[in-house]
């Protein structure tokens, strides 16, 4: 017998062993159902208990953001920011210079950082820069700019003239 | 690499890949949870899929051991675990924030995992590659 044929034979032997003797499991996996990422499962966007920033719900958020109470940064590209962010945004990409910022976000009583992701893994990198430069309380935004739209969170669109340089 | 070493290190290989598997048993529901959060595979086909692994892992583990098999196991466990580092490499390249689900623990992935992942294929080519010389017969290891 050929070497494929009996590494396919394995390969068949082990996944059918496996998938039968699954339910003999004291947790089985859930055949016949769909498995989604944690991330897109309802209620669980972004929401990982193990992340070391903080977290906000965009229920919690809007009410600041009308009330012009805490600071928002879109952490998404530059083009996606231009397309539509929350009102008042500024825009801070993962790795872009925070100096032009860095005045106006330690004086803000909390900033609020968002990206487009469900993972959030933008908006915790650009979190964390900021956490760094010093600014105390810093949350990230569960369920994203998409969940802000869906939810009617104030928005706005146009670049970002004074997040490079300059003051507001 | 004596013979001698080439068993130590198919044997080691098989334990590894059976303790792999044996600590995902308690929790196959959880490990599927690991896979989907690759975002790799269907969510329709995931538990199907993390079982299957698992069985493989079982199959490939019990044939490098025994050495029944052993170079069919050594190519099947090459493969998983260039599958395993390409999972492993492109979420990471996402920036998805995962656990790696590899051995039942909460392991966070990174790029130790896939650098150890690396080093098991290593190992695993090199039971299948050598494993296939025939020993001369003047070898003083050859029974």
């Amino acid at each position: 017998m050929g070497t494929p044929l009996q590494v396919g034979l394995l390969c068949v032997a082990g996944a059918l062993l496996g998938i039968a003797a699954n339910r003999f499991t004291p947790h089985p996996a859930p055949l016949g159902a769909r498995v989604l990422a944690s991330a897109e499962q309802p209620g669980a966007v972004c929401d990982d208990p193990r992340a070391s920033i903080a977290r906000i719900s965009v229920e919690e958020a809007k009410p600041l953001c009308i009330a012009c109470t805490a600071t928002f940064i879109d952490a998404r590209s530059a083009q996606e920011y231009a397309a539509g962010h929350v009102t008042g945004a500024f825009h801070l990409a993962p790795g872009e210079s925070i100096e032009a910022l860095l005045s106006t976000l330690r004086s803000a009583p909390l900033v609020i950082v968002y990206d487009r992701d469900r993972e959030c893994s933008a908006a915790n990198q650009v979190a964390a820069q900021i956490q760094a430069q010093g600014v105390r309380d810093v949350r990230v935004l569960t369920g994203a700019w998409p969940e802000w739209l869906s939810r009617g969170g104030p928005g706005e669109s146009g670049t970002c003239g004074v997040c490079t340089a300059g003051p507001r | 690499m004596s013979r001698i070493a080439l068993v130590g290190l198919r044997v080691a290989l098989g334990l590894l890949f059976l303790w792999a598997a044996v600590s995902k048993v308690p929790d196959l529901a959880a490990f599927a949870q690991d896979v989907a959060n690759y975002r790799i595979i269907p969510p329709a086909l995931v538990p199907y899929a993390a079982a299957a692994v698992v069985g493989i892992e079982i199959v490939t583990g019990i044939a490098l051991v025994t050495g029944i098999a052993a170079r069919p196991a050594a190519i099947l466990a090459s493969i998983l675990l260039v599958a395993f580092t390409a999972f492993l490499a492109q979420a990471l390249l996402r920036g998805i924030d995962l656990r790696c689900g590899c051995f039942g623990t909460n392991e966070p992935a990174s790029w130790w995992t896939v650098l150890r992942d690396l080093l098991l294929l290593t190992a695993a080519l090199a039971v299948a590659r050598l494993g296939q010389r025939r020993p001369r017969q003047d070898s003083p290891l050859t029974a």
